[in-house]
């Protein structure tokens, strides 16, 4: 890669007590590309998803979001990233429009309605868009969660888990959003458990296991009855 | 909370392969005592603090016999004065502690949750367990307890040497079996709301009763309906010794409190099989877009008051708090100094509605809202004007409606009122806000049952949050007495300024990641 890496991560440790839950992961992500996170329950990636959304500091190692210290320059890198958590991610008596409220004001967006609107009806959450949310089903959560998450076209998309119980009309609208991501040249991280989707949506896959990195590879190498046997390999 | 059919409905061990597989009434009450145990046991396992919950249970069991015990050798006991007062009040506060209990227990939609419902959803729970747990659950409140550390007292000073200890059974029998009872009003109180027009109709009836007590006020009656209480047969048997009264009342109790324990499963069922309407209204409401608040602190502010009074628990919980001592104090025709004792109250039970885990209100949202580009500070900030506006507006309702009957104040009893407001509002803001970094809770306030920690850890935020909102109710009440508005200034001023320094200590340590993250991830687990 001729250009320097958006999501620059480096031996990344992040301890809660006496679990390590990330043991020194290393990881780069370049614009204009998509990047899965793959492994099992456990493996670390929400929790590297939540220490590059600013969310959790790390506990050792370097991060760098497109030149700033996660440490240091939280605040901006939270300007920068649009992140769909793995939970929720929804505050529960708020309704879809507020949310959106909310996100525009912190995030000092101007026009952002229409904008606001279309995603939503592509979503198919329109006819929702003044309900709470705590009545959602999970998969009309994911689908707003991906929304917010996208909303304000950030330079760094971090979704964690997103197609996790989603219809086939919101996975299909979840990739619309990730390759305008890519081609608006932003820097996507996907963490699913879904290895078919994640070939299909990313370029590169990242496997984890046990806090650590475990391979790389193109996501074209995870595809197909090889793939999966590759794949299952690299669990183990 | 039951969510399937309970073991208690459909045992698999008993349950035949043919024919009617429910079990007989005895065998469902057995199973229920069982899951009782078992979900005890389940909830003993998650208390995280084991040696602060001991040493809090000894704290109470020696409350408790003091209480029974010690007033019986002081000064005065068992004479003709003050004595004798307290004997013609303990029949009323009897029937105050059955009013009370049945009033806690509607508030809460049919008392405490043993398991909350998403934790219960994938276990045969049924209604009788539910109903059981609740129970359980009961005396695990300050109020509660409280209110029969007062009455064991309260008999302990008049009651003969001889007789303290049969009339102390006869006080526990009470206690049980009032709270049973208030347990089978609210039962079936739920089942009604949750039946159909049943908003209208238990808001009429509560209309109603108001209305009534109101009438029995104004027309003077309330002593002589008082003297008439029912209770004072229970007292009177109390009193009388190793005899066949005693043995009469207590067989009364014990057979009382068995009778509405069982029948309170009947209404659990009843409401069980109901949708809460409350709550599912609160889910599927349409909320039109309001127009863009000009600041950040305006649209943080915004998203928490939604999130407060669009929840059941917290609005219902509010309005009780709000009006029912008002109403006690309008009643009993409490004067203006008597009334700092009011914001304390309604302050400290507001915060027990939400503010002692404040950060829960966020749920799982909290990891999207980490998220968003704004200082921590400010985020802070606009939790604690919510939280200070919550148990503001709730005070001041109270001392409004209080007020009505009180006249007009001075301006030391204004000053000493107003004062008490805001040091005791400060207060427990500060406790508040303090506690919510210190224990986050994942808490999902949904239900009308729930509440934002644990039962143990309730107990213990609301036995701190009494003693020191007490402590300041009865300083400002003793200004009140004072004929110089400034002495209430004066003594307000160290105690805001100590209030204000914890709270700006609290907001420092939020300003911390590592404390944050850890927040956020549990209120979002």
């Amino acid at each position: 890669m001729s250009q320097p890496p958006v999501v620059d991560v480096r031996s990344l440790h992040v301890r809660f007590g006496e679990v390590e839950a990330v043991a020194g992961i290393d990881l780069e992500a370049y614009a204009g590309q998509a990047t899965a996170l793959l492994g099992r329950n456990g493996a670390g990636k929400s929790t590297t998803m939540r220490v590059l959304a600013g969310v959790v500091p790390p506990t050792a190692g370097t991060v760098t979001i497109a030149g700033l210290d996660i440490r240091k320059d939280t605040l901006a890198i939270k300007q920068l990233t649009g992140y769909c958590p793995d939970v929720g991610g929804l505050v529960p008596r708020a309704t879809p429009w507020e949310h959106l409220q909310l996100s525009a004001r912190l995030r000092r967006l101007d026009g952002w309605e229409e904008r606001g609107r279309d995603l939503l009806e592509r979503f198919e959450l329109g006819d929702v868009m003044n309900r709470v949310t705590g009545g959602f089903s999970h998969g009309m959560g994911r689908r707003l969660s991906v929304v917010l998450a996208a909303m304000h076209q950030p330079q760094v998309l971090l979704l964690d888990e997103p197609f996790d119980g989603v219809d086939p009309i919101g996975v299909e609208a979840t990739f619309e959003i990730i390759a305008d991501a890519r081609a608006r040249g932003a820097t996507i991280l996907l963490s699913t458990h879904l290895r078919d989707l994640a070939v299909q949506a990313c370029g590169t896959a990242l496997v984890l296991r046990g806090g650590s990195r475990v391979a790389a590879v193109d996501a074209g190498e995870m595809s197909g009855e090889e793939g999966a046997r590759a794949y299952r390999a690299l669990l183990d | 909370m039951p969510t399937a059919l309970s073991s208690t409905d459909d045992g698999i061990d008993h349950g035949p392969t043919t024919g009617d597989r429910r079990p007989g009434y005895v065998a469902a009450a057995r199973r229920a005592l069982g899951d009782v145990a078992i979900l005890f046991w389940f909830r003993r396992q998650g208390v995280r603090r084991r040696h602060l919950a001991r040493v809090l249970s000894l704290v109470f069991l020696a409350i408790t016999l003091s209480a029974a015990i010690v007033p019986a050798f002081l000064p005065g006991a068992r004479g003709a004065g003050r004595a004798f007062d307290i004997l013609l009040l303990v029949p009323s506060g009897m029937a105050g502690i059955l009013l009370l209990n049945m009033a806690s227990a509607i508030a809460s939609g049919g008392g405490r949750e043993l398991i909350s419902r998403d934790q219960a959803s994938p276990y045969p729970i049924s209604p009788t367990t539910d109903h059981l747990g609740a129970l359980l659950l009961a005396p695990l409140n300050i109020a509660w307890m409280i209110q029969a550390w007062i009455l064991l007292g309260s008999v302990a000073y008049v009651a003969p040497l001889d007789k303290l200890a049969l009339a102390q059974v006869i006080v526990v029998l009470w206690l049980v079996f009032s709270t049973a009872c208030g347990q089978v009003v609210a039962w079936a109180m739920e089942a009604i709301r949750r039946g159909p027009r049943g908003i209208a109709i238990t808001r009429s009836l509560l209309v109603a009763l108001g209305l009534g007590a109101g009438a029995v006020q104004l027309a003077g009656r309330t002593g002589p309906l008082l003297d008439r209480v029912p209770t004072v047969w229970f007292v009177v048997g109390a009193l009388s010794g190793l005899t066949w009264r005693w043995a009469l009342t207590a067989a009364v109790l014990v057979v009382g409190s068995v009778v509405a324990i069982a029948m309170g499963a009947v209404p659990a069922h009843l409401a069980a099989r109901r949708m809460p309407r409350d709550e599912q209204r609160m889910e599927t409401d349409q909320h039109e877009p309001r127009p863009m608040p000009r600041s950040v602190l305006g649209i943080l502010i915004r998203t928490d008051r939604a999130s407060v009074w669009r929840s059941v628990p917290m609005r219902r919980g509010v309005l009780v708090l709000a009006v029912g001592p008002g109403l006690v104090a309008l009643f009993g025709n409490l004067q203006w100094s008597e009334m700092t004792i009011l914001p304390g109250l309604v302050a400290s039970g507001g915060a027990l509605l939400f503010g002692v885990n404040a950060w829960c209100l966020d749920g799982r949202g909290a990891l999207w809202r980490e998220n968003l580009p704004t200082s921590p500070t400010v985020l802070f900030d606009a939790r604690t004007v919510v939280l200070a506006e919550f148990l503001g507006v709730a005070s001041m309702i109270t001392v409004l409606v209080g007020a009505l009957r009180a006249g007009i104040p001075t301006s030391y009893e204004l000053a000493a009122l107003v004062a008490t407001l805001v040091v005791v509002t400060l207060q427990v803001v500060g406790g508040s806000l303090r506690w919510s970094l210190k224990h986050p809770y994942p808490v999902d306030l949904r239900s009308a049952r729930a509440t934002p920690a644990p039962p143990a850890a309730m107990v213990g935020y609301s036995a701190r949050l009494a003693t020191s909102t007490t402590f300041t109710g009865l300083l400002f009440s003793g200004s009140a007495h004072v004929p110089d508005w400034r002495l209430s200034l004066i003594i307000a001023i160290p105690c805001l300024m100590w209030s204000a320094t914890r709270l700006l200590r609290t907001r420092h340590r939020w300003q911390d990641p590592v404390v944050r993250a850890r927040v956020v991830s549990t209120v979002a687990a």
